[in-house]
């Protein structure tokens, strides 16, 4: 029995290498989600669009992404986009990867956001002579942005732990190099905890950014709490 | 009732056919192994990631083959044990092995002083580190100081992984551009990498750096590289020196070198050896 290293432990806790690979992590996942939920939005709107051609090509990306494993997506972006003459550097195959999964997640959210406005509040805001445009900026997004927070908030927390996967085509995050560096003095539960820790830091931290979010997109619900009911 | 009656007769009869079985062949051979000393009783499990040809790779139709893996069988026949392969990521085998996941490393692990602090070690084959690069390169890299500022992959946690960081530290004091190291999950991804010209180069040992070169999808520009002895690894001392007399056998009956022939392997020639922390 090997046993638990105190010293080991604090000593990997302060690493500035697993610090870097953090970092890695944490920018990974800020990207990821930024590209993701630009491209979801897109999708979703494509799968709403009149157009038949539109929304078929937007459901087909949905169904072509999350029906296949991220792993298998990254391997085939860095090692077999090459041959067709696509070639991306790790980092730039990681982010791609990690953002087209996404975007076809976060595009079923959104979409259920705007499925989840009931019609009537449409008919509604075009009786009252609105636009196509006002009705979205004013009536739709408003109320569906309340509901997409909470799951997009569910889609940051998972992202920041699935950017692991991207160690499998050599992305130096926090998981390889915690892997590397279990290899010098084979401290496994320690480097383990140490990433562990980091991870949890990182979660931790969302958790309180997305509880104030969500405070700023439920504000108009909160304002009347006494309100008569009088749906 | 009596159709009940009648399953379980014949029930009970298949299982005295099935016992009686076992218990013949368990006259035959019975291990000498405790099977205290073992993962899992009767068996020797035994850890290897076959991403190697032809030392230890999957076939086509999933089967496990190669030079290791027929000396890891043969081992556990001659122990009475039946042969059971986990397959596993090169980072994991040492860890698994110290946390009881199984018997023995046949993976080829590289004996170093380092590990050998950690667990009961024989060296049983020789190896050193290739260069393979994409057919195309093969006029660009002729001499390791070829390799200057380029691109390597490599599996991680391995002797290859530490030989290439040793290579990189070496141009290095020559006043030359260092390696970019990349490591992936197995050497698997590594050669994928080279093939799509994601890396200019993969660090691996002779023997596969020339079988990829026989089947012609890569070429061996560097071989010869840190030769070092590679060996079997375990936890338990007793199992070791076990696997030691049955190596001793081996070689005196001459299949020890016959597998190695077949192979294309040079020959061990060093007698067998426990080598390990109290040792």
């Amino acid at each position: 029995m090997q046993g638990w290293s105190g010293s080991g432990f604090l000593e990997y806790l302060g690493n500035p290498y697993l610090l870097g690979g953090a970092l890695a992590t944490l920018w990974l996942t800020a990207a990821s989600i930024s590209i993701g939920l630009a491209l979801g939005l897109v999708i979703a709107l494509a799968q709403r669009s009149k157009s038949k051609v539109i929304s078929i090509i937007a459901s087909g990306y949905v169904w072509l992404f999350r029906g296949t494993p991220l792993l298998v997506q990254l391997i085939v972006i860095y090692t077999g986009l090459p041959q067709f003459g696509v070639r991306l550097s790790v980092i730039e195959s990681a982010l791609l990867g990690l953002s087209l999964n996404e975007a076809a997640y976060l595009a079923e959210i959104i979409r259920s956001g705007l499925l989840a406005v009931p019609v009537g509040q449409v008919n509604a805001a075009k009786a009252l002579g609105m636009r196509d445009r006002q009705i979205m900026r004013f009536v739709v997004v408003p109320q569906a942005l309340r509901i997409i927070v909470p799951p997009l908030g569910n889609s940051v927390n998972g992202l920041l732990k699935t950017t692991s996967i991207t160690s499998v085509i050599s992305m130096e995050e926090l998981l390889r190099r915690t892997q590397e560096l279990i290899q010098e003095r084979f401290l496994v539960m320690e480097l383990f905890a140490v990433a562990g820790l980091y991870y949890l830091a990182m979660t931790t931290a969302w958790d309180f950014v997305q509880r104030a979010i969500e405070r700023r997109f439920g504000r108009a619900y909160e304002r009347a709490p006494t309100a008569p009911d009088q749906r | 009732m009596s159709v009940h009656r009648i399953g379980l007769r014949l029930c009970l009869a298949l299982s005295w056919i099935a016992l009686g079985a076992t218990a013949a062949i368990a006259e035959d051979c019975k291990s000498k192994i405790p099977d205290g000393d073992l993962i899992k009783a009767g068996s020797l499990t035994m850890s290897t990631n076959p991403t190697l040809p032809p030392l230890q790779f999957v076939d086509s139709a999933g089967t496990l083959k190669g030079m290791r893996i027929e000396l890891g069988a043969e081992i556990a026949k001659r122990l009475c044990l039946k042969a059971d392969y986990i397959k596993i990521e090169f980072d994991a085998m040492i860890p698994g092995l110290q946390g009881g996941r199984w018997d023995m490393i046949d993976t080829g692990i590289f004996f170093t002083p380092a590990r050998v602090k950690l667990m009961y070690m024989i060296p049983y084959e020789n190896q050193a580190i290739s260069i393979s690069l994409a057919n195309k390169d093969k006029d660009k890299i002729t001499k390791v100081e070829d390799l200057a500022g380029k691109t390597i992959g490599v599996e991680i946690g391995g002797f290859e992984e530490a030989k290439t960081k040793a290579l990189d530290g070496e141009l290095k004091a020559k006043g030359l551009a260092g390696l970019t190291i990349r490591t992936f999950d197995t050497f698997a991804v590594a050669y994928q990498a080279l093939k799509a010209g994601q890396v200019d180069a993969v660090t691996s040992i002779d023997g596969v750096a020339k079988e990829y070169q026989d089947r012609g999808d890569f070429t061996r520009a560097i071989s010869g590289l840190y030769p070092a002895p590679v060996a079997l690894a375990f936890k338990n001392k007793e199992l070791a020196e076990a696997v030691k007399s049955v190596l001793d056998d081996m070689k005196k009956d001459g299949s020890f070198d016959k597998l190695f022939a077949s192979y294309g392997v040079p020959a061990y020639t060093e007698p067998f050896a426990v080598h390990g922390p109290d040792m």
